[in-house]
């Protein structure tokens, strides 16, 4: 089953292990926090306390679930440089490989916000024409994400095609 | 101070204001005539807010709805004073943009100024205008006026000129689109067009592929999906109301549903009443509208996808509604009411004029010949309503994929515009080893997406997809060096041919020869006609105007003997009936290749030794740009580093056509391309002017006998080479030395062969024997070149067969 998602006769490319500690502390930070305020905005509002405590129920089963899955998580991102295409894999319950041509890049972006920064991790964004494509690599070493932004311009601008 | 003068506060002038002196800028060269927009602009820009008041709010008043009541209270006077107030407030600023707008579209530039406080001046260069489209709002068509919006570029804002004058603005689009497309067309000499219909807006040259009949459009409104389900919901709601005795609460419900169904009949009918989808010189132009009329243009080569509609209904009339994907109108994923850019490209039509509309989009592709194969048994889990529709297939040129039965959906992305491919699969699908794949194109209508697919064909469709679309775009840039489809001509442009061959002087009865390009008829003693085929006019106007400046370039460097070999020139050249011409200089004496049918050995072998000095002559012609060059076609003059990157970049597009036919033909095709590579890489050599096909058929021969000029008593010889082409580069001179050596053998007559043989003998006693080493290599160079003609010319796709055998 997994055929339908290995990159043909290349082995993925993994993120930095320290991508699993930034997805846990992003888990603990972004569910309690999203449904904090609508259940602090019920319970001080309205007084519906048993309301509030059904929207933290919820952030805990997400925490849980996410925390649980950080590990499977992180396997199921992968990359590869082909000769022409860069694929990328992700997504646990829902998988996605997305297939870019090189000669189709737009713009490559790297990001790193100050979670990731303080995790040494930056994040690869691919821009085609199409804003479907969706194709962002987070999680990287920022040698591997510098290094994979010049090789894709250079690769994008030697094999560009117009629209 | 040079104020220019302007009319004075009253906002409807009556003299035309169109041209005044422009304020002089200090070190300014030349004062340009700047232009300002036509002098009603404020009055009716103060109209159209007027009306959009009473629209959006008189409805509400007269409903007696809460609001109703509300405004109601205020009292008219005060409502009518309000509505009157902002009126003039629009028109006041109408005036002041208009008094501070001023443009210059001429021969040079297309400038804009604007601003009050923060003047703005843009200049847009002409290559960059993508679409240039008219709009005229209903108040501004009555007086005669339009709106003339320019795009340049994604991303732009674009450039609205409000309000001109129709004609003007019909003449300044042509204009402008003439010089978006590269031609040299001069203001001057673009002409207005017949008096302008207030209903319709047809260019000059336009020739109408589709109208859609008011019945057809309001019959189809009526039957739509769209429009039938918010309909029933209204009187289902409705009914249930008046049953139950809740009626006015009711009302909260149907109101909304109720004006969501007239934008609808706002979009769908008022919107697209007359549409009609013209050919023009330069794409393809939508007309429509009931109210505003808006005529835009639809740039064929930014297409990027399309998308066949059927709602249920429609089945039984055979009608199809066709969007497509423009880049740069990604922004309006939608029919826009406002006048604005649409994507859609016929909103009812029939199977046939469809196809029509297919044929310019993606000519030669025929979306009902697609084999399509469809989702396995299994996807009825998920899409148990409509899974017997889902289906995919490809061919070479786009790939398409269906779905949907209330309404029946096809889309189809061409291979080479294809963004990225995806594969999806949700953790059910997985399961039941399902997957979607999804193949993403810029924004807008098309979304190709082959769902519920079985994993292992999804993998296979996805990556060989990739595949695909890599060809397609390696391909593309080079397809415009290629002779396009010889499809027989059909009635209406046999027709048109003859009307512009009339008007040159002409006739079908002087007809001289034709290529894949165009046809040539005779004029007189000294020159031709040339006339394009439709379909080519965009792809030939730049290789029209190359080789056009190619032949001026030689003509002024000529010298005073000449180059020992009559060169083309370009007399004269445009546009009419949308078909491009050219007036070209007529060659002295015959075709060779006819010729040499007719000759006895002895005169043949004379004309055939001074091929090859006619190849000597091309290798002396002054070339245009330094190094290894392509110089004809599209992106051209493209310079090259190498010999081997030219050449391999010009074998790139014959080869990703020819790829299967030659996988299959030739064994060991591979390695033959590898030794092809090796060895150009080992030829050092001074790039020269490279004919590029420089066979008999593009060959004139004059006998020492006939009365043609610049014969001599020595016999038949070759004294013009016509037909430069996307062939001609900047290269080895050896190769045209191997075209005129061996491009014989592809000749009707019966010594053909052996004449290439024996002239293969003549030039290795000329240029020593290395030269035949390497007329070898250009065989199978030529071999690789003209392989994609598997199909269309059997003959020279088997000669090219024997070329790469051969070794």
């Amino acid at each position: 089953m997994d055929d339908l998602f290995a990159p043909p006769a290349y082995a993925w490319q993994r993120l930095s292990p320290r991508y699993m500690a930034l997805r846990r502390v992003t888990t603990l930070l972004v569910a309690p926090i999203v449904f904090s305020v609508p259940a602090l905005v019920v319970g001080l509002a309205f007084d519906l306390w048993w309301l509030a405590a059904i929207f933290w129920g919820i952030a805990a089963v997400v925490v849980v679930v996410r925390w649980v899955l950080v590990g499977r998580t992180y396997r199921s991102w992968g990359y590869v440089e082909r000769d022409d295409d860069l694929y990328i894999t992700r997504g646990v319950l829902y998988r996605t490989l997305v297939a870019v041509p090189y000669g189709r890049m737009q713009l490559v972006e790297v990001a790193s916000g100050p979670l990731e920064r303080s995790f040494r991790l930056a994040t690869v964004t691919l821009k085609t024409a199409s804003a479907e494509t969706d194709a962002s690599i987070p999680g990287l070493d920022p040698a591997e994400a510098a290094r994979l932004r010049d090789r894709l311009t250079e690769l994008g601008e030697a094999q560009a095609s117009g629209l | 101070m040079s104020q220019p003068p302007v009319p004075t506060t009253d906002a409807t002038p009556v003299q035309d204001g169109a041209t005044h002196p422009a304020p002089a800028v200090a070190g300014a060269p030349v004062v340009k005539q700047t232009e300002r927009p036509h002098p009603l602009t404020p009055f009716i820009r103060g109209w159209i807010v007027f009306v959009a008041i009473v629209l959006s709010f008189g409805p509400r008043f007269f409903e007696g709805g809460d609001d109703g009541q509300g405004l109601a209270r205020l009292g008219l006077a005060w409502i009518v004073a309000g509505v009157l107030g902002l009126a003039l407030l629009a028109g006041g600023a109408g005036y002041v943009s208009w008094r501070f707008t001023r443009f210059v579209i001429d021969d040079e530039e297309l400038r804009i100024e604007t601003g009050v406080l923060f003047k703005t001046s843009r200049k847009i260069a002409f290559e960059r205008i993508q679409s240039v489209d008219i709009i005229q709002p209903l108040a501004a068509r009555l007086f005669g006026l339009a709106e003339l919006r320019i795009e340049a570029g994604a991303g732009d804002s674009g450039i609205r000129l409000r309000y001109l004058s129709r004609t003007k603005s019909a003449r300044l689009r042509d204009y402008l689109l003439a010089r978006a497309h590269g031609s040299a067309a001069r203001l001057a000499d673009t002409v207005d067009g017949p008096a302008r219909d207030v209903l319709f807006d047809s260019g000059v040259a336009d020739k109408t592929l589709v109208t859609i009949l008011p019945g057809a459009l309001v019959g189809s409104f009526l039957l739509s999906t769209e429009f039938l389900v918010p309909t029933l919901v209204v009187v289902v709601f409705a009914v249930g109301a008046a049953v139950s005795g809740i009626g006015f609460v009711a009302l909260g419900g149907i109101i909304p549903m109720a004006l969501g169904v007239f934008s609808l009949v706002s979009r769908r009918v008022i919107a697209m009443f007359h549409f009609t989808l013209a050919e023009s010189s330069r794409g393809l132009r939508v007309t429509r509208g009931l109210t505003n009329l808006t005529s835009q243009s639809v740039p064929v080569d930014r297409i990027q996808g399309v998308r066949l509609c059927q709602p249920v209904l429609w089945k039984p009339f055979g009608w199809w509604r066709v969007d497509v994907d423009i880049v740069g109108y990604g922004s309006n994923d939608r029919e826009d009411s406002s006048g604005g850019a649409t994507s859609v490209l016929l909103p009812v039509a029939s199977q046939a004029q469809v196809r029509l509309a297919l044929s310019r989009v993606l000519p030669g592709f025929r979306v009902d010949a697609i084999e399509l194969t469809g989702a396995p048994r299994r996807a009825r889990a998920f899409r148990w309503f409509d899974w017997w529709t889902l289906r995919y297939g490809w061919d070479d040129r786009a790939i398409v994929t269906q779905h949907g039965w209330l309404v029946h959906e096809r889309h189809i992305v061409p291979h080479a515009k294809t963004q990225s491919v995806r594969i999806e699969q949700g953790p059910l699908q997985r399961r039941l080893r399902l997957a979607d794949v999804h193949i993403d194109t810029p924004k807008g209508p098309v979304h190709a997406v082959a769902h519920q697919m079985d994993a292992t064909a999804a993998r296979e469709l996805a990556l060989s997809q990739l595949d695909r679309a890599r060809a397609a775009r390696e391909t593309a840039g080079l397809e415009l060096l290629h002779p396009g489809d010889l499809r027989p001509e059909s009635d209406e442009e046999r027709a048109v041919g003859d009307a512009v061959l009339a008007e040159l002087g002409t006739g079908r009865d002087r007809f001289l020869g034709e290529g894949g390009e165009s046809q040539v008829y005779a004029l007189d003693a000294e020159r031709v006609v040339r006339l394009y085929r439709t379909g080519h006019e965009s792809a030939t106007s730049p290789v029209v105007d190359q080789l056009r400046a190619l032949y001026g370039f030689w003509a002024r460097t000529s010298p005073p003997g000449g180059f020992g070999v009559q060169l083309p020139l370009v007399l004269d050249a445009g546009i009419s009936h949308g078909r491009s011409w050219s007036i070209d200089r007529r060659f002295a004496g015959e075709s060779l290749s006819e010729w040499l049918a007719t000759a006895d050995v002895a005169a043949r072998r004379a004309a055939l030794a001074s091929l090859l000095d006619a190849a000597e002559a091309m290798a002396r012609l002054p070339v245009p740009v330094p190094g290894f060059a392509r110089l004809v076609g599209d992106g051209a003059p493209q310079s090259y580093g190498s010999l081997v990157e030219l050449l391999t970049a010009m074998l790139a597009g014959a080869v990703a056509r020819s790829h299967d036919d030659l996988a299959r033909d030739v064994p060991g095709v591979a390695a033959a391309w590898d030794r092809l590579q090796r060895d150009l890489a080992q030829r050092n050599v001074t790039p020269t002017l490279v004919h590029g096909d420089l066979g008999a058929p593009n060959v004139y021969v004059s006998t020492g006998t006939g009365t043609g000029t610049g014969t001599d008593e020595h016999g038949p010889r070759v004294t013009g080479v016509g037909d430069f082409s996307p062939h001609t580069l900047q290269a080895d001179p050896l190769m045209d030395l191997t075209g005129a050596v061996t491009f014989l053998e592809l000749l009707g007559y019966e010594e053909a062969v052996a004449d290439s043989e024996w002239l293969l003998g003549v030039a290795v006693q000329r240029y020593g024997p290395e030269v035949a080493h390497w007329i070898g290599v250009y065989r199978r160079y030529f071999g690789f070149y003209f392989s994609d003609t598997a199909e269309l010319d059997p003959r020279t796709y088997a000669w090219c067969l024997r070329q790469l055998e051969g070794e």
